[in-house]
């Protein structure tokens, strides 16, 4: 990885003095991270490509810790002077005097870089992008039925990183993201609708393919055949199956953030008290892992030095690990697994996901529907959440089908969808072998935004609350 | 210590001109921001922050770009800019784009709104963390049914400067405070509801910090031990807290930008009776010590009071100027200040207002949070998860769990029962509670 000291105008000589200062006041650890950030954004609207953003963030962040506390300062600058005050305010944390600091030696890390750039961005330029969008909205409102306007946006996110701590781990980071958003406004007579994809990876250009326009425009011709027909269903309990990819957000929801370990730490999550214990049926393995290559939730090294990893959070049916920071590692004796993540500079790290995911099960998705008297059929969602601590997780599901007597019949839209994560995991009756990561742009907004993306092979959840009609 | 007028803003503009922009607008935004976070008695985080960025919008032969960097220092600055041109005339021309009609800006002289406390610049970390330490003690360590309080204390110092090529000077200045308390109390079996409560306001002295966590806590008991109730249609009552969630729908299908590509509920509804005769929704964006309260959009023009609503009858669309030529309407303004509802459907008594809506209503929902769920622009079909109380003859009877209310934005305001008056200074739109009957819940 190249090395970005230059970049931020500082040594590792000025990186050991920043840290120093940060320990002056008695902290057990800390560190420093430096990060410039750039956003270079095409819209295409009203059939043009007539928009273009850009924007740049640049600064470093202090954390330091004392115990399970955090203090944390940021500057917008790199000056020492500056770096400097962000170091004595964070070291405020702790209150007494450290007499003598040591600081490790540095040793860069070593590790895999998952995702490198194959083709720059120079090589396709701005009039590149302007007419690999202009043809997209050119198949779409020709090649499929009730599209009368498209929005396209395409960012491209690039971010260099440069970070070390108070025990010697220190190394540069490049994350690249680049993410083409569509959204179609479709007409018939009267009628309006409307549907929105993504597709969002850790690559360069190389993603902007002519494969990837086919398989939008055939996701979007998918959604669109049934949109107008679409009905809110009738409401109350009932079985639903969650289709392969996208249904990770159950996963993301329902357990994920309850096994971040910060609200078990806090003791507020509901799986406080439930390591080691079974919670769900054997068939059930839940990841969360930083490894996939060129996935959006993929970290070399996450942004507290801990080296990208995969984490099994459920083994066979077992509770077998919380999703851990540094702070909580050490609160419950354990490695770090990799998940400190921060949405920028500005932001201390915190447990947050990466690529979250349920492995294959045995059977198939059209048995799962076979067994389903009456029920629904879900695979296209657009957001969720959960209550970490009385565990009520929801999702809201742009598109899906009945199921009468196993068959998928009438189609459905706009639907919320309720149940509680303990509950939910052990009411998931059957999985299919189908496991499919979904690469749409995944956000996550526990406090600070971060890129997630989840997956799901398709599942028979027993019970759930439908939204819908009388 | 209190930000000024930065040059920044007129300095970016008159670089933009000099590398080939016809024109520009710049806006420089400074923040100030500490925190810190109490768990239980014990300080948890501490958090100090300074910003400075740059929003530039660029018009060059037709083409429109915006950009934005904290970068800004005069070489740096010089090298984005000119980046930015380049990149702007590269895309195709939109010949809507450009700075409003001068004629439409805000030229001076409103009294000061009133919206800056200066005992902000001398306020310590240790009296910060005081504040917090304080409120958690109310609370903390009294009752074994509270198993975690998180308490955070923080306030901010925001200024924007304004400048554009045609004239337009401008410059605001807001401070706020806030505390927050959030607590997990045991509930049935392993459960450990969650509940909050948040206070804010522009200025120290006003700022409710006592009760602030008891209120949370008490929350948090009231609200363990949850029953579902049946799939049917209720009346419901929606909290202060949380009935932002259905005006703002409404806002945002009379945005132009809505309106213009046809993803809206509300197109071609100005000037019609959408709503029932006793919907009267007004903007009043000068009204003095509100945080919302403002003389000027984000372009310079100017704000005045307007109807949104009235009597049902839908009687402004937030149209900007890029979107009046698009549309060939004139400009209103990009989007509301302060919402004020108004009419004999608002009830008078402040300090009664959530239980004379639920008196009013007789038996029903009151929701006091929503977990997940969102509605769709173009229909206006919504789908929501909540949290509440069923409620008869005005009281609250048991707290509810795993419920959807689902329906469609229109037809629930056509069902609109009451308003309150009861608006929190702590949000910007300060929506009141509101009342609504025939609403669909999911459940049993």
């Amino acid at each position: 990885m190249e090395n970005y000291l230059p970049l931020f105008g500082v040594s590792l000589e000025d990186i050991q003095k920043i840290i120093t200062s940060a320990l002056s006041r008695g902290g057990d650890y800390a560190d420093v991270f430096f990060e410039y950030s750039t956003s270079d954004e095409l819209t295409l609207r009203d059939n043009e490509v007539n928009s273009v953003e850009s924007s740049a963030d640049y600064g470093a962040g202090v954390q330091v810790l004392k115990g399970g506390r955090t203090g944390y300062a940021y500057s917008e600058s790199t000056a020492m002077s500056d770096l400097l005050r962000a170091a004595r305010t964070a070291s405020g944390i702790a209150s007494g005097e450290a007499g003598n600091v040591n600081v490790a030696d540095i040793k860069p890390l070593e590790f895999k870089n998952r995702y490198p750039i194959l083709r720059n961005w120079d090589e396709f330029p701005l009039s590149a992008r302007r007419t690999y969008l202009q043809e997209f909205n050119d198949r779409c409102i020709a090649g499929v039925p009730f599209v009368s306007k498209v929005i396209c946006n395409l960012a491209i996110d690039d971010s260099r990183i440069v970070f070390c701590n108070s025990e010697g781990d220190f190394f540069c980071d490049r994350r690249p993201c680049t993410t083409l958003s569509v959204s179609c406004i479709l007409t018939k007579g009267d009628k309006t609708d409307n549907i929105t994809t993504s597709r969002s990876f850790r690559m360069g250009s190389e993603m902007l393919d002519a494969a990837l326009q086919d398989e939008l425009i055939k996701e979007i011709r998918e959604k669109s055949g049934f949109i107008f027909e679409a009905r809110q269903p009738k409401g109350g309990d009932m079985p639903v199956v969650m289709g392969s990819g996208s249904s990770g957000i159950l996963l993301h929801e329902a357990i994920g953030h309850a096994f971040e370990a910060d609200f078990n730490r806090k003791g507020v999550s509901i799986f406080s008290d439930r390591m080691g214990k079974k919670i769900c049926s054997s068939k059930i393995n839940v990841v969360d892992d930083g490894t996939i290559p060129a996935n959006r939730g993929s970290l070399n090294v996450d942004d507290e030095g801990v080296i990208g990893q995969k984490t099994y959070m459920v083994t066979r049916g077992v509770l077998t690990s919380y999703l851990h920071d540094r702070i909580s590692a050490a609160h419950y004796g354990v490695a770090p697994t990799g998940n400190g993540r921060r949405e920028s500079f500005r932001f201390n790290p915190i447990p947050r996901m990466r690529a979250t995911y349920m492995e294959d099960g045995d059977c198939t998705r059209e048995e799962l529907i076979h067994s389903v008297k009456h029920g629904i059929y879900v695979d296209n969602f657009t957001n969720g959440q959960v209550e970490i601590g009385a565990g009520d997780f929801t999702f809201y599901v742009k598109s899906g089908f009945l199921i009468e007597d196993g068959r998928l019949t009438a189609p459905i839209k706009d639907v919320n969808i309720i149940g509680n994560g303990p509950e939910a995991l052990a009411d998931i009756v059957e999985v299919a072998a189908d496991s499919r990561i979904d690469d749409g742009a995944w956000t996550c907004g526990k406090d600070q935004y971060c890129a997630v993306s989840c997956g799901m092979p398709s599942v028979l959840v027993k019970s759930l609350t439908v939204g819908g009609s009388l | 210590m209190r930000p000024v007028k930065s040059p920044v803003a007129a300095r970016a503009v008159e670089i933009a001109l000099k590398y080939g922009a016809d024109s520009a607008r710049a806006i420089v935004e400074q923040n100030l921001e500490n925190s810190v976070m109490v768990l239980g008695s014990e300080t948890d985080r501490i958090m100090s922050s300074a910003s400075c960025t740059l929003f530039l919008y660029l018009f060059i032969d037709g083409r429109y770009g915006s950009f934005t960097t904290n970068m800004l220092r005069e070489e740096e600055l010089c090298k984005f800019i000119a980046s930015a041109v380049e990149a702007t005339k590269l895309i195709a021309r939109d010949e809507c784009r450009g700075l409003p009609d001068p004629a439409l800006y805000y030229r001076g002289g409103g009294k000061d709104l009133g919206q800056y406390d200066s005992r902000i610049e001398s306020l310590t970390t240790d009296e910060r963390i005081a504040y917090a330490k304080r409120a958690a003690g109310e609370v903390w360590g009294k009752d074994r049914r509270l198993l975690s309080i998180e308490v955070e204390w923080g306030d901010e110092i925001e200024h924007s400067t304004y400048a554009d090529s045609a004239g337009f000077d401008g410059e605001t200045l807001q401070t706020s405070y806030y505390l927050s308390a959030n607590c997990s109390v045991k509930g049935r079996g392993e459960e450990k509801p969650e509940s909050w409560w948040y206070e804010g306001s522009m200025f120290l002295d006003s700022l409710q910090s006592e009760g602030c966590c008891r209120t949370a806590f008490e929350r948090g008991l009231e609200s363990a031990n949850p029953k579902r109730l049946k799939t049917g249609s209720y009346c419901t009552v929606i909290e202060n807290t949380v009935s932002s969630k259905m005006v703002s729908p409404i806002l945002a299908a009379l945005s132009g930008g809505n309106l213009q590509q046809g993803n809206s509920f509300l197109r071609e509804s100005l000037g019609r009776k959408i709503f029932g005769e006793n919907l009267t929704l007004t903007d009043r964006p000068h009204t003095p010590g509100l945080p919302g309260s403002r003389y000027f959009d984000d372009e310079g023009v100017a704000t005045r009071d307007r109807d949104i609503i009235r009597n049902g009858v839908v009687s402004s669309y937030f149209i900007s100027p890029y979107y009046s030529r698009k549309m060939g309407i004139p400009v209103t303004v990009s989007g509301p200040s302060v919402l004020k509802f108004e009419g004999p459907s608002v009830i008078q008594k402040n300090e009664l207002s959530l239980s004379a809506l639920m008196q009013k209503a007789g038996r029903g929902i009151l929701i006091t949070d929503f977990n997940g769920g969102n509605y769709n622009r173009a229909t206006g079909d919504f789908s929501y998860g909540v949290r509440g109380f069923l409620f008869e003859e005005g009281r609250k009877v048991h707290p509810i769990r795993e419920m959807n209310v689902t329906g469609n934005i229109i037809t629930l305001w056509n069902n609109l029962l009451a308003v309150g008056n009861d608006g929190r200074l702590s949000s910007r739109w300060m929506v009141p509670s509101l009342a609504f009957e025939g609403v669909s819940f999911s459940g049993l």
